[in-house]
Protein backbone atom coordinates (compact mmCIF):
# COMPACT_ATOMS: atom_id res chain seq x y z
CA UNK A 1 0.00 0.00 0.00
CA UNK A 2 2.67 3.07 -1.17
CA UNK A 3 1.58 3.18 -4.70
CA UNK A 4 0.22 6.68 -4.35
CA UNK A 5 -0.62 7.56 -7.98
CA UNK A 6 -4.48 6.83 -8.60
CA UNK A 7 -5.16 5.75 -11.67
CA UNK A 8 -7.21 9.15 -11.64
CA UNK A 9 -7.87 9.84 -15.15
CA UNK A 10 -4.45 10.57 -16.47
CA UNK A 11 -4.88 10.59 -20.27
CA UNK A 12 -2.09 9.35 -21.99
CA UNK A 13 -2.17 11.13 -25.00
CA UNK A 14 -3.10 15.21 -26.29
CA UNK A 15 -3.13 14.04 -29.90
CA UNK A 16 -6.10 14.57 -31.40
CA UNK A 17 -7.59 11.66 -33.39
CA UNK A 18 -10.93 13.02 -34.68
CA UNK A 19 -11.72 16.29 -35.24
CA UNK A 20 -15.81 17.04 -35.98
CA UNK A 21 -16.61 20.46 -36.16
CA UNK A 22 -20.46 22.08 -37.43
CA UNK A 23 -21.93 18.50 -37.76
CA UNK A 24 -25.59 18.99 -37.90
CA UNK A 25 -27.49 15.40 -38.87
CA UNK A 26 -31.73 15.95 -40.19
CA UNK A 27 -33.42 12.48 -40.26
CA UNK A 28 -36.60 14.17 -43.06
CA UNK A 29 -38.02 16.84 -41.35
CA UNK A 30 -35.99 15.88 -37.84
CA UNK A 31 -33.18 17.93 -36.82
CA UNK A 32 -31.74 15.47 -34.73
CA UNK A 33 -27.80 17.07 -34.06
CA UNK A 34 -27.37 20.79 -34.35
CA UNK A 35 -23.86 21.91 -34.96
CA UNK A 36 -21.78 19.83 -32.56
CA UNK A 37 -17.95 20.13 -32.59
CA UNK A 38 -15.87 17.83 -30.60
CA UNK A 39 -12.25 17.12 -30.53
CA UNK A 40 -11.33 13.38 -29.73
CA UNK A 41 -8.46 12.55 -28.26
CA UNK A 42 -6.04 9.41 -29.00
CA UNK A 43 -5.80 6.85 -26.58
CA UNK A 44 -8.55 8.06 -24.10
CA UNK A 45 -12.23 7.07 -22.94
CA UNK A 46 -14.76 9.43 -24.47
CA UNK A 47 -18.12 8.91 -23.41
CA UNK A 48 -20.82 10.71 -24.70
CA UNK A 49 -23.89 11.08 -22.00
CA UNK A 50 -27.38 12.46 -22.45
CA UNK A 51 -31.16 11.08 -22.53
CA UNK A 52 -32.87 9.09 -25.18
CA UNK A 53 -33.10 11.45 -28.12
CA UNK A 54 -30.39 13.41 -26.98
CA UNK A 55 -28.43 12.69 -30.23
CA UNK A 56 -25.43 10.62 -28.86
CA UNK A 57 -26.21 7.89 -30.96
CA UNK A 58 -26.53 9.83 -34.14
CA UNK A 59 -23.43 11.63 -33.00
CA UNK A 60 -21.67 8.39 -32.74
CA UNK A 61 -22.77 7.14 -36.34
CA UNK A 62 -21.35 9.76 -37.89
CA UNK A 63 -17.71 9.04 -36.97
CA UNK A 64 -17.83 5.65 -38.96
CA UNK A 65 -21.07 6.89 -41.56
CA UNK A 66 -23.29 4.53 -40.21
CA UNK A 67 -25.62 7.26 -41.46
CA UNK A 68 -25.03 6.43 -44.57
CA UNK A 69 -27.36 3.40 -44.53
CA UNK A 70 -30.12 5.48 -43.23
CA UNK A 71 -31.98 6.76 -46.41
CA UNK A 72 -33.72 10.02 -44.82
CA UNK A 73 -30.58 10.91 -43.44
CA UNK A 74 -28.24 14.00 -44.29
CA UNK A 75 -25.57 14.80 -42.67
CA UNK A 76 -22.96 18.17 -43.01
CA UNK A 77 -20.16 19.47 -41.43
CA UNK A 78 -16.83 18.49 -41.03
CA UNK A 79 -15.14 15.29 -38.95
CA UNK A 80 -11.25 14.79 -39.70
CA UNK A 81 -10.25 11.34 -39.08
CA UNK A 82 -6.15 11.98 -38.17
CA UNK A 83 -7.00 15.30 -40.60
CA UNK A 84 -8.34 13.73 -43.60
CA UNK A 85 -12.07 14.09 -44.02
CA UNK A 86 -13.69 10.72 -43.66
CA UNK A 87 -17.16 12.40 -45.47
CA UNK A 88 -15.05 13.00 -48.76
CA UNK A 89 -16.41 11.63 -51.62
CA UNK A 90 -12.94 9.35 -52.46
CA UNK A 91 -12.83 7.54 -48.91
CA UNK A 92 -14.60 4.34 -48.96
CA UNK A 93 -17.01 3.52 -46.02
CA UNK A 94 -16.27 0.27 -45.60
CA UNK A 95 -12.02 0.74 -45.48
CA UNK A 96 -13.01 3.66 -42.75
CA UNK A 97 -15.04 1.17 -40.90
CA UNK A 98 -12.06 -1.05 -40.32
CA UNK A 99 -10.18 1.59 -38.99
CA UNK A 100 -13.23 3.14 -36.70
CA UNK A 101 -14.72 -0.32 -35.57
CA UNK A 102 -17.97 -0.77 -33.69
CA UNK A 103 -19.86 -2.49 -31.02
CA UNK A 104 -23.40 -2.45 -30.63
CA UNK A 105 -25.76 -2.78 -27.67
CA UNK A 106 -26.66 -6.29 -28.11
CA UNK A 107 -24.19 -8.58 -28.51
CA UNK A 108 -24.53 -9.53 -32.53
CA UNK A 109 -22.14 -12.67 -33.73
CA UNK A 110 -22.31 -14.07 -36.49
CA UNK A 111 -23.91 -17.27 -36.50
CA UNK A 112 -20.59 -18.69 -37.07
CA UNK A 113 -17.86 -20.59 -34.93
CA UNK A 114 -16.05 -18.27 -32.36
CA UNK A 115 -13.10 -18.32 -34.66
CA UNK A 116 -15.08 -17.39 -37.78
CA UNK A 117 -16.30 -14.75 -36.31
CA UNK A 118 -13.13 -13.14 -35.02
CA UNK A 119 -11.46 -14.03 -38.77
CA UNK A 120 -13.68 -12.47 -40.76
CA UNK A 121 -12.87 -8.92 -40.74
CA UNK A 122 -9.06 -9.82 -41.38
CA UNK A 123 -10.10 -12.20 -44.28
CA UNK A 124 -12.77 -9.81 -46.37
CA UNK A 125 -9.69 -6.88 -45.92
CA UNK A 126 -6.69 -9.45 -46.84
CA UNK A 127 -4.94 -8.46 -43.43
CA UNK A 128 -3.49 -12.13 -43.99
CA UNK A 129 -1.62 -13.96 -45.93
CA UNK A 130 -1.69 -17.18 -44.83
CA UNK A 131 -3.33 -19.54 -42.32
CA UNK A 132 -0.43 -19.12 -39.41
CA UNK A 133 -1.39 -15.17 -39.93
CA UNK A 134 -4.82 -15.70 -39.33
CA UNK A 135 -4.72 -17.68 -36.62
CA UNK A 136 -2.47 -15.38 -34.62
CA UNK A 137 -4.60 -12.50 -35.58
CA UNK A 138 -7.38 -14.13 -34.08
CA UNK A 139 -5.42 -15.31 -30.78
CA UNK A 140 -4.46 -12.04 -30.17
CA UNK A 141 -7.63 -9.89 -31.39
CA UNK A 142 -9.76 -12.88 -27.95
CA UNK A 143 -6.74 -11.87 -25.93
CA UNK A 144 -7.60 -8.34 -25.92
CA UNK A 145 -10.95 -8.71 -25.25
CA UNK A 146 -10.23 -10.75 -22.27
CA UNK A 147 -11.93 -13.73 -23.77
CA UNK A 148 -9.11 -16.14 -25.29
CA UNK A 149 -8.74 -18.19 -22.00
CA UNK A 150 -12.89 -19.06 -21.29
CA UNK A 151 -13.14 -20.10 -25.03
CA UNK A 152 -9.85 -21.14 -26.48
CA UNK A 153 -10.52 -24.89 -25.88
CA UNK A 154 -13.66 -24.70 -27.93
CA UNK A 155 -12.91 -22.14 -31.08
CA UNK A 156 -14.72 -24.17 -33.75
CA UNK A 157 -17.69 -24.14 -31.56
CA UNK A 158 -20.53 -21.36 -32.67
CA UNK A 159 -20.66 -18.11 -31.07
CA UNK A 160 -24.49 -17.60 -30.81
CA UNK A 161 -23.59 -20.85 -28.00
CA UNK A 162 -21.82 -18.25 -25.63
CA UNK A 163 -23.14 -16.49 -22.68
CA UNK A 164 -24.04 -12.83 -22.95
CA UNK A 165 -21.10 -11.42 -21.71
CA UNK A 166 -18.87 -13.98 -23.46
CA UNK A 167 -20.75 -12.77 -26.93
CA UNK A 168 -20.32 -8.81 -26.01
CA UNK A 169 -16.24 -9.65 -25.36
CA UNK A 170 -16.57 -11.96 -28.81
CA UNK A 171 -18.11 -8.46 -31.02
CA UNK A 172 -15.09 -6.76 -29.25
CA UNK A 173 -12.42 -9.22 -30.39
CA UNK A 174 -14.02 -8.79 -33.77
CA UNK A 175 -13.74 -5.14 -34.26
CA UNK A 176 -10.24 -5.32 -32.78
CA UNK A 177 -9.61 -7.60 -35.17
CA UNK A 178 -8.88 -5.10 -38.44
CA UNK A 179 -6.67 -3.19 -36.05
CA UNK A 180 -8.52 -0.26 -35.96
CA UNK A 181 -7.58 2.84 -34.87
CA UNK A 182 -10.77 4.31 -33.54
CA UNK A 183 -13.63 1.89 -31.56
CA UNK A 184 -17.19 3.05 -31.02
CA UNK A 185 -19.06 1.10 -28.47
CA UNK A 186 -22.93 2.27 -28.59
CA UNK A 187 -24.39 1.09 -25.25
CA UNK A 188 -22.12 -1.95 -24.77
CA UNK A 189 -23.34 -3.28 -20.93
CA UNK A 190 -26.80 -2.30 -21.17
CA UNK A 191 -27.76 -6.12 -22.07
CA UNK A 192 -25.16 -6.91 -20.09
CA UNK A 193 -25.30 -8.45 -15.90
CA UNK A 194 -22.97 -6.15 -13.41
CA UNK A 195 -20.17 -8.90 -13.67
CA UNK A 196 -19.79 -9.01 -17.39
CA UNK A 197 -20.58 -4.95 -17.38
CA UNK A 198 -17.12 -4.66 -14.87
CA UNK A 199 -15.30 -7.12 -17.27
CA UNK A 200 -16.23 -5.05 -20.32
CA UNK A 201 -15.41 -1.79 -18.05
CA UNK A 202 -12.12 -3.24 -17.48
CA UNK A 203 -11.63 -4.07 -21.01
CA UNK A 204 -12.06 -0.42 -22.08
CA UNK A 205 -9.58 0.77 -19.23
CA UNK A 206 -7.22 -1.72 -21.14
CA UNK A 207 -8.03 -0.88 -25.18
CA UNK A 208 -7.40 2.90 -24.45
CA UNK A 209 -3.74 1.99 -24.38
CA UNK A 210 -4.12 1.12 -27.81
CA UNK A 211 -7.57 2.69 -29.66
CA UNK A 212 -9.10 5.72 -28.59
CA UNK A 213 -12.71 4.91 -27.75
CA UNK A 214 -15.72 6.07 -27.80
CA UNK A 215 -18.60 4.93 -25.53
CA UNK A 216 -22.08 5.79 -25.64
CA UNK A 217 -23.69 5.24 -22.32
CA UNK A 218 -27.13 5.31 -20.30
CA UNK A 219 -25.25 4.80 -17.17
CA UNK A 220 -23.85 8.07 -15.84
CA UNK A 221 -21.70 6.07 -12.97
CA UNK A 222 -20.06 3.74 -16.49
CA UNK A 223 -19.33 6.98 -17.75
CA UNK A 224 -17.69 8.03 -14.86
CA UNK A 225 -15.80 5.04 -14.41
CA UNK A 226 -14.67 4.09 -17.37
CA UNK A 227 -14.28 7.53 -19.49
CA UNK A 228 -11.26 10.10 -19.57
CA UNK A 229 -13.52 12.77 -21.65
CA UNK A 230 -17.41 13.35 -20.93
CA UNK A 231 -19.56 15.47 -23.64
CA UNK A 232 -22.78 15.83 -22.82
CA UNK A 233 -26.06 16.03 -25.08
CA UNK A 234 -29.27 17.47 -24.86
CA UNK A 235 -31.83 17.99 -27.29
CA UNK A 236 -29.13 17.41 -30.26
CA UNK A 237 -27.20 20.02 -28.92
CA UNK A 238 -23.56 19.36 -27.25
CA UNK A 239 -24.40 21.15 -23.64
CA UNK A 240 -20.97 20.49 -22.29
CA UNK A 241 -17.26 18.72 -22.88
CA UNK A 242 -14.78 18.49 -20.70
CA UNK A 243 -12.98 16.06 -18.18
CA UNK A 244 -14.98 13.13 -16.77
CA UNK A 245 -13.21 14.41 -13.05
CA UNK A 246 -14.55 17.98 -13.91
CA UNK A 247 -18.26 16.60 -15.53
CA UNK A 248 -18.68 15.08 -12.19
CA UNK A 249 -17.53 17.18 -9.53
CA UNK A 250 -18.07 20.56 -10.91
CA UNK A 251 -20.20 20.76 -14.43
CA UNK A 252 -20.32 24.54 -15.80
CA UNK A 253 -23.45 24.18 -17.45
CA UNK A 254 -26.73 23.98 -15.18
CA UNK A 255 -28.39 21.74 -17.55
CA UNK A 256 -25.26 18.90 -16.95
CA UNK A 257 -25.36 18.99 -13.52
CA UNK A 258 -29.19 18.75 -13.41
CA UNK A 259 -28.90 15.28 -15.84
CA UNK A 260 -26.20 14.19 -13.65
CA UNK A 261 -27.81 14.36 -10.45
CA UNK A 262 -31.40 13.10 -11.47
CA UNK A 263 -33.07 16.09 -12.09
CA UNK A 264 -33.31 16.48 -15.77
CA UNK A 265 -33.94 13.51 -18.15
CA UNK B 1 -10.75 -6.76 0.94
CA UNK B 2 -8.81 -9.99 0.23
CA UNK B 3 -9.89 -9.93 -3.51
CA UNK B 4 -9.55 -7.42 -6.21
CA UNK B 5 -12.21 -5.92 -8.03
CA UNK B 6 -12.81 -6.67 -11.58
CA UNK B 7 -11.91 -3.05 -12.83
CA UNK B 8 -8.59 -3.18 -11.31
CA UNK B 9 -8.54 1.48 -11.70
CA UNK B 10 -10.81 1.28 -8.97
CA UNK B 11 -7.99 -0.87 -6.70
CA UNK B 12 -5.47 1.53 -8.04
CA UNK B 13 -7.77 4.41 -6.98
CA UNK B 14 -8.77 3.25 -3.48
CA UNK B 15 -5.02 2.28 -2.90
CA UNK B 16 -4.15 5.45 -3.92
CA UNK B 17 -5.54 7.22 -1.64
CA UNK B 18 -4.69 5.02 1.59
CA UNK B 19 -1.12 5.31 0.35
CA UNK B 20 -1.33 8.83 0.53
CA UNK B 21 -2.70 8.58 4.19
CA UNK B 22 -0.15 6.52 5.28
CA UNK B 23 2.73 8.62 3.89
CA UNK B 24 0.90 11.92 5.72
CA UNK B 25 0.70 9.79 8.54
CA UNK B 26 4.82 9.07 8.30
CA UNK B 27 5.33 12.78 7.83
CA UNK B 28 3.10 13.93 11.18
CA UNK B 29 4.91 11.42 13.29
CA UNK B 30 8.16 12.84 11.89
CA UNK B 31 7.47 16.17 12.81
CA UNK B 32 6.13 15.09 16.27
CA UNK B 33 9.60 13.02 17.48
CA UNK B 34 11.63 16.07 16.03
CA UNK B 35 9.76 18.82 17.60
CA UNK B 36 10.05 17.01 21.26
CA UNK B 37 13.70 16.16 20.33
CA UNK B 38 14.03 20.00 19.61
CA UNK B 39 12.52 21.24 22.38
CA UNK B 40 14.54 18.76 24.90
CA UNK B 41 17.89 19.72 22.62
CA UNK B 42 16.88 23.49 22.37
CA UNK B 43 17.24 22.84 18.75
CA UNK B 44 16.05 25.76 17.15
CA UNK B 45 16.56 24.97 13.44
CA UNK B 46 15.08 21.36 14.24
CA UNK B 47 11.89 23.41 15.34
CA UNK B 48 12.25 25.64 12.45
CA UNK B 49 12.36 22.76 10.21
CA UNK B 50 9.37 21.55 11.45
CA UNK B 51 7.28 24.09 11.29
CA UNK B 52 8.18 24.61 7.74
CA UNK B 53 6.88 20.82 7.32
CA UNK B 54 3.50 21.80 8.16
CA UNK B 55 2.31 23.20 4.70
CA UNK B 56 3.81 19.44 3.52
CA UNK B 57 1.20 17.62 5.71
CA UNK B 58 -1.26 20.35 5.06
CA UNK B 59 -1.49 19.75 1.37
CA UNK B 60 -1.60 15.82 1.36
CA UNK B 61 -4.49 16.49 3.44
CA UNK B 62 -6.13 18.68 0.70
CA UNK B 63 -4.56 15.76 -2.19
CA UNK B 64 -6.59 13.32 -0.34
CA UNK B 65 -10.04 15.31 -0.03
CA UNK B 66 -9.82 15.61 -3.74
CA UNK B 67 -9.22 12.25 -4.72
CA UNK B 68 -12.26 11.17 -2.44
CA UNK B 69 -14.22 13.38 -3.49
CA UNK B 70 -13.27 12.04 -7.32
CA UNK B 71 -13.33 8.48 -5.87
CA UNK B 72 -17.04 9.33 -4.52
CA UNK B 73 -18.18 10.94 -7.62
CA UNK B 74 -17.03 8.77 -10.11
CA UNK B 75 -16.95 5.33 -8.66
CA UNK B 76 -19.90 5.29 -6.70
CA UNK B 77 -17.94 2.77 -3.53
CA UNK B 78 -20.54 0.87 -1.23
CA UNK B 79 -19.91 -1.63 1.61
CA UNK B 80 -16.32 -1.85 2.75
CA UNK B 81 -15.25 0.93 -0.35
CA UNK B 82 -17.28 3.76 1.31
CA UNK B 83 -16.09 2.51 4.74
CA UNK B 84 -12.69 2.68 3.77
CA UNK B 85 -13.32 6.34 1.48
CA UNK B 86 -14.80 7.31 4.18
CA UNK B 87 -12.39 6.30 7.12
CA UNK B 88 -9.71 8.40 4.73
CA UNK B 89 -11.12 11.48 5.30
CA UNK B 90 -11.62 10.94 8.73
CA UNK B 91 -8.18 9.97 9.30
CA UNK B 92 -6.42 12.70 7.35
CA UNK B 93 -8.80 15.41 9.32
CA UNK B 94 -6.96 13.85 12.32
CA UNK B 95 -3.85 13.28 11.18
CA UNK B 96 -3.05 17.27 9.92
CA UNK B 97 -4.61 18.44 13.20
CA UNK B 98 -2.20 16.12 14.60
CA UNK B 99 0.24 18.10 12.38
CA UNK B 100 -0.90 21.30 13.73
CA UNK B 101 -0.05 20.19 17.28
CA UNK B 102 3.88 19.66 16.24
CA UNK B 103 3.79 22.43 14.65
CA UNK B 104 2.73 24.59 17.83
CA UNK B 105 5.09 22.98 19.63
CA UNK B 106 7.94 23.51 17.39
CA UNK B 107 6.74 27.42 17.64
CA UNK B 108 6.54 27.00 21.70
CA UNK B 109 9.96 25.84 21.43
CA UNK B 110 11.47 28.53 20.03
CA UNK B 111 9.59 30.59 22.68
CA UNK B 112 11.02 28.32 25.45
CA UNK B 113 14.90 29.00 24.03
CA UNK B 114 14.73 32.53 25.58
CA UNK B 115 13.72 31.21 29.07
CA UNK B 116 15.23 29.50 31.82
CA UNK B 117 15.15 25.95 31.52
CA UNK B 118 12.78 23.89 34.17
CA UNK B 119 14.40 21.01 35.19
CA UNK B 120 13.27 17.75 34.03
CA UNK B 121 10.51 18.62 32.48
CA UNK B 122 11.41 18.23 28.73
CA UNK B 123 12.67 14.80 29.26
CA UNK B 124 8.87 14.09 30.71
CA UNK B 125 7.65 15.59 27.72
CA UNK B 126 9.76 13.94 25.29
CA UNK B 127 8.88 10.45 26.54
CA UNK B 128 5.16 11.49 26.36
CA UNK B 129 5.73 12.39 23.13
CA UNK B 130 6.80 9.23 22.67
CA UNK B 131 4.36 7.07 23.53
CA UNK B 132 2.05 9.36 21.70
CA UNK B 133 3.64 8.38 18.75
CA UNK B 134 3.68 4.98 19.46
CA UNK B 135 0.36 4.87 19.28
CA UNK B 136 0.01 7.07 16.26
CA UNK B 137 2.31 4.29 14.48
CA UNK B 138 0.09 1.86 15.68
CA UNK B 139 -3.13 2.87 14.99
CA UNK B 140 -1.74 3.62 11.09
CA UNK B 141 -0.28 -0.10 11.05
CA UNK B 142 -3.52 -1.45 12.28
CA UNK B 143 -4.92 0.59 9.68
CA UNK B 144 -2.79 -0.95 6.89
CA UNK B 145 -3.72 -4.39 8.30
CA UNK B 146 -6.96 -4.18 9.06
CA UNK B 147 -6.05 -5.09 12.88
CA UNK B 148 -8.57 -4.91 15.41
CA UNK B 149 -6.60 -5.92 18.18
CA UNK B 150 -4.13 -3.75 17.81
CA UNK B 151 -6.71 -0.67 17.47
CA UNK B 152 -8.14 -1.87 20.31
CA UNK B 153 -4.86 -1.46 22.09
CA UNK B 154 -3.82 1.95 20.59
CA UNK B 155 -7.24 2.99 22.19
CA UNK B 156 -6.46 1.25 25.84
CA UNK B 157 -3.13 3.08 25.85
CA UNK B 158 -4.70 6.58 25.51
CA UNK B 159 -5.13 6.09 29.38
CA UNK B 160 -1.43 5.60 29.85
CA UNK B 161 -1.06 9.13 28.48
CA UNK B 162 -3.94 10.49 30.38
CA UNK B 163 -2.31 9.13 33.29
CA UNK B 164 1.31 10.94 32.06
CA UNK B 165 -0.09 14.18 31.50
CA UNK B 166 -1.48 14.54 34.79
CA UNK B 167 1.73 13.65 36.42
CA UNK B 168 3.24 16.04 34.12
CA UNK B 169 0.72 18.60 35.47
CA UNK B 170 1.25 18.27 39.04
CA UNK B 171 4.97 18.53 38.34
CA UNK B 172 4.58 21.75 36.66
CA UNK B 173 2.08 22.71 39.23
CA UNK B 174 5.04 22.06 41.94
CA UNK B 175 7.60 23.79 39.57
CA UNK B 176 5.74 26.94 39.34
CA UNK B 177 4.05 27.01 43.43
CA UNK B 178 7.98 26.91 44.48
CA UNK B 179 9.27 29.37 41.88
CA UNK B 180 6.93 32.16 40.31
CA UNK B 181 10.12 32.55 37.67
CA UNK B 182 9.31 29.26 36.20
CA UNK B 183 5.40 30.21 35.66
CA UNK B 184 6.41 31.25 31.91
CA UNK B 185 8.53 28.42 30.95
CA UNK B 186 6.21 25.96 32.57
CA UNK B 187 2.82 27.71 30.69
CA UNK B 188 4.26 27.09 27.50
CA UNK B 189 5.44 23.24 28.47
CA UNK B 190 1.59 22.50 30.09
CA UNK B 191 0.53 23.90 26.93
CA UNK B 192 2.88 21.49 24.66
CA UNK B 193 2.01 18.62 27.40
CA UNK B 194 -1.60 19.12 26.50
CA UNK B 195 -0.87 19.32 23.22
CA UNK B 196 0.68 15.90 22.79
CA UNK B 197 -2.25 14.22 24.84
CA UNK B 198 -4.60 15.72 22.04
CA UNK B 199 -2.79 13.77 19.60
CA UNK B 200 -2.94 10.73 21.61
CA UNK B 201 -6.69 11.85 21.41
CA UNK B 202 -6.76 11.45 17.68
CA UNK B 203 -4.67 8.25 17.71
CA UNK B 204 -7.22 7.34 19.34
CA UNK B 205 -9.36 8.25 16.82
CA UNK B 206 -7.62 6.65 13.98
CA UNK B 207 -8.18 3.48 15.80
CA UNK B 208 -11.63 3.76 16.12
CA UNK B 209 -11.89 4.48 12.28
CA UNK B 210 -10.53 0.87 11.75
CA UNK B 211 -12.31 -0.41 14.07
CA UNK B 212 -15.39 1.34 11.89
CA UNK B 213 -13.91 0.69 9.12
CA UNK B 214 -13.69 -3.27 10.38
CA UNK B 215 -16.76 -3.86 11.69
CA UNK B 216 -18.96 -1.69 10.20
CA UNK B 217 -19.92 0.22 13.18
CA UNK B 218 -17.82 2.30 15.84
CA UNK B 219 -17.00 1.39 19.06
CA UNK B 220 -19.95 1.47 21.63
CA UNK B 221 -18.43 1.61 25.61
CA UNK B 222 -17.13 4.72 26.50
CA UNK B 223 -13.15 5.06 25.67
CA UNK B 224 -11.75 5.29 29.09
CA UNK B 225 -10.42 8.79 30.54
CA UNK B 226 -8.33 9.19 33.67
CA UNK B 227 -7.69 12.57 32.82
CA UNK B 228 -8.48 14.49 36.15
CA UNK B 229 -6.77 17.81 36.11
CA UNK B 230 -9.97 19.44 35.19
CA UNK B 231 -11.26 18.77 38.49
CA UNK B 232 -8.90 20.42 40.59
CA UNK B 233 -5.67 19.42 42.26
Amino acid sequence: MDDMRGTVRDIGSTTMKISASDVQVHYGQNHALKDVSVDILDRAVTAFIGPSGCGKSTFLRCLNRMNDTVASARVSGKILLDGEDIYDPRVDPVQLRAKVGMVFQKPNPFPKSIYDNVAYGPKIHGLTRNTAELDEIVESSLRKAALWNEVKDRLDAAGTGLSGGQQQRLCIARAVATGPEVLLMDEPCSALDPIATAQVEELIDELRNQFSVVIVTHSMQQAARVSQKTAFFHLGNLVEYADTTEIFTNPKDPRTEAYITGRIG
Amino acid sequence: MNTAHILTAFDRDLEAAQALVVRMGGLVETALLDAAEALDTRDEDLAARVRAGDKAIDSLEDEINTRCALLLALRGPTAGDLRTVLTVMKIAASLERAGDYAKNLAKRTSALAQMPQVPGASGSIRRLAKAVVQMLTDALDAYIRRDLKLAEDVRRRDRDVDQMYNSIFREFLTHMMEDPRTIGPCMHLHFIAKNIERVGDHATAVAEQVIYLVTGALPEDERPKVDSTGTGT
